[in-house]
């Protein structure tokens, strides 16, 4: 995904020429194109589909004003004129309906927020007063924004607050606006560049899920190895211990909005883990992480190991280490990692931590906030298969249920997250957006259905998508998704299972399915060749003849909520 | 003399800060030489926007006082001292040394 290149159109009220010039000589992926509008052509851009602009397809828009420029009442309001604060948001409303026309145009569209030159004092002491201050109102017209745009499929808005905060004084120049009608800085144009790939990265499915930390002098100070767990440098009435404390908390923080722990580190496993239960300034518990690699083994192949067996990919991955020469060799010997720079003041850890883009993402599932516990749960499942010994054994005792939901709006949002980001397990990896997705599924004769899956140690939660088109007398299976998660639990086989049975209903003579290989979805053809359909290798179709019946996996008991 | 080298290090730190929003064919090149208007001038009319708003910054940052480049009816000129990188760190130097 992110070797494509994206293709961008920047519409804005001012030059925004240094913008497009940064994003597209901007080296870290994904890598943009960009294009800019003809100058004072905003609305008529955002509101005539056939203006010359649109004659080339871009992948995203970013449409970034000034708020005089585009709400005439905010205009009057700089002059210090009086206002009507209800007809300002109604033009804030019908400015957001002009923007909702890109929903239809591009894959996404990025809005940054509504600011104003810092030289802009305002009222002074009045300028937080409601209706009275220039930033009271700032602040009312960005909310109003924001809760607009969050209704719009594919629009999302940025906080151009933050970049001009970053910049501080230097982030408006008066000879750049007076000179070339460029209302920014380039330190405020450069941050803008990191959050708009950032976002991008969010939203094709880029996002690090899963931070590998390194043990001694990188979650606390000192080589427990060597000095004890008493003695390391952790908490109490110490500057650099109260830092490692704060980055600790960091890292719990991220875990609470879906993000995975897991450590790597090369030390005696007893002593390290004897570390993290024992020492009273321990804010990571080992609950907190998703799985450990803690022996004298290359760390580089100990972060291999560690994501097999988390089932996630080397791409999900971010690497902290304190270390220097162990972030070079990760590096290098895993390009796909990514491995932030640490200042050496560990004063600036957490802060670090705080600010990496790698984690944005378009949306947040109630999953996001369970996924350490689902990690524990699954810790626990293959502690009782190693018990067992037999898979087929093991999945009868898990007590397997699946849980078929049509597509609704309470989990739409999931539903893209795992269409846009699942690899291995998918059929022909599609990708869409929410509205194209609903556009696809409004069509006659298309079925879609959500899994969610659940066993005696807990919910995997919705890691299922499973789709089939009627075409006269065929049945084709069009998307079958399944999160890494739940593989190899015949969840595969049930999913065939449901396709089959509303193939049979529709009365078709044969139902099938085309694989699209990519780089990463061989497991799923690894499963389709063991799926008793016959495959024919030229079209890398895979049919079965309806004649048959296709059976539920006895392992698994189905509730259908259709 | 050591003035002139400062101004032509600023010069050349500028360019590079161009450079970064500069497609590959328009990236200017450090050298004294390098025409930076007229005829077969590198900066177009947003690029020289930038290059002189950046310039008259590290300017004001490194040598604490103000110049300002299009103020003077010579630089928009045909022997303009913005033709080439020498010539604009000849007439910086000259301009901080009267101010």
């Amino acid at each position: 995904m992110l070797e494509k290149k994206y293709k961008g159109l920047l519409i804005s009220d001012f030059t925004i020429d240094n913008l497009a010039g940064l994003l597209n000589n901007d080296d870290e992926l994904p890598i943009v194109e960009t294009s800019t509008i003809p100058f004072g052509q905003v609305m008529p851009v955002l509101l005539d589909e056939n203006h010359q602009c649109w004659r080339k397809k871009y992948d995203f828009a970013l449409v970034w004003t000034r708020p005089q420029a585009v709400i005439k009442q905010f205009e009057d309001f700089l002059c210090y004129k009086k206002i009507n604060i209800e007809e300002m948001l109604k033009q804030v409303d019908e400015y957001c309906s002009a923007l909702s026309n890109l929903s239809q145009r591009v894959r996404f569209c990025f809005v940054p927020s509504w600011v104003i030159p810092l030289y802009h004092r305002g009222f002074g002491m009045l300028e937080t007063k409601p209706s009275i201050g220039l930033t009271n109102i700032l602040m009312q017209i960005n909310l109003r924004l924001f809760e607009n745009v969050s209704h719009l499929p594919n629009i999302y808005t940025l906080d151009a607050q933050r970049w001009v905060a970053l910049v501080g004084k230097k982030a408006f120049n008066p000879k750049l606006w007076y000179m070339g009608k460029i209302a920014f800085s380039n330190e405020v144009f450069i941050e803008a560049v990191k959050d708009i790939k950032a976002s991008i990265r969010g939203l094709t499915g880029q996002a690090k899920k899963l931070i590998i930390v390194d043990l001694d002098d990188t979650l606390w100070g000192g080589i427990v190895g060597d000095d004890g767990w008493e003695n390391l440098r952790l908490g109490g009435h110490d500057y650099i211990g109260e830092a490692y404390v704060d980055f600790q908390r960091a890292l719990k923080s991220l875990t609470n909005r879906g993000i995975l722990l897991g450590i790597v580190s090369k030390n005696e496993e007893k002593i390290a883990l004897e570390a993290i239960e024992k020492h009273p300034e321990m804010v990571l518990k080992l609950d907190d992480f998703a799985g450990w690699k803690i022996n004298w083994n290359d760390k580089a192949q100990n972060i291999v190991e560690l994501v097999a067996e988390l089932n996630l990919g080397l791409q999900s991955v971010c690497f902290l280490d304190d270390n220097p020469v162990e972030r070079a060799r990760i590096r290098e010997a895993l390009p796909e990692v990514f491995v932030p720079e640490l200042p050496q003041d560990k004063t600036l850890y957490a802060s670090t931590l705080l600010n990496l883009r790698c984690f944005d993402k378009p949306s947040l599932s109630s999953e996001d906030f369970i996924r350490t516990q689902m990690y524990i749960s699954e810790r626990k499942r293959k502690d009782l298969q190693k018990k067992i010994g037999s898979v087929s054994d093991w999945l009868k005792t898990l007590d397997i249920k699946v849980k078929i939901e049509p597509l609704k709006t309470s989990n739409l949002e999931r539903v893209i997250q795992l269409l846009n980001k699942t690899n291995q397990m998918n059929l022909t990896t599609r990708r869409m957006t929410e509205t194209e997705l609903l556009e696809w599924v409004r069509q006659k004769k298309r079925k879609i259905w959500t899994l969610r899956v659940l066993d005696k140690f807990g919910d995997y939660g919705l890691t299922g998508i499973l789709s089939v088109e009627i075409n006269g007398n065929k049945g084709r299976i069009v998307d079958f998704v399944l999160s890494c998660r739940v593989m190899g639990r015949k969840v595969e086989e049930t999913m065939v299972n449901i396709a089959y049975k509303y193939a049979k209903s529709a009365g078709v003579d044969e139902l099938y399915a085309k694989y699209i290989p990519t780089k990463k979805n061989k497991p799923c053809f690894d499963f389709w060749k063991k799926s008793g359909f016959t495959y024919n290798e030229d079209t890398n179709i895979f049919f079965w003849d309806m004649k048959k019946n296709y059976p539920l996996p006895d392992c698994v008991k189905v509730e259908l909520n259709d | 003399m050591a003035e002139r080298e400062k101004i032509i290090k600023i010069i050349f730190d500028v360019i590079d800060e161009l450079n970064r929003q500069l497609a590959k064919e328009q990236r200017l090149k450090k050298s004294l030489e390098t025409v930076l208007v007229g005829e077969n001038g590198n900066l177009d009319s947003l690029g020289l926007v930038n290059f002189i708003v950046a310039l008259e910054e590290k300017i004001e940052d490194q040598f604490k006082t103000t110049i300002i480049l299009f103020d003077d009816p010579l630089v928009l000129s045909e022997n303009s001292p913005l033709r080439t990188i020498g010539t604009l760190a000849d007439y910086i130097s000259k301009k901080l040394e009267k101010s």
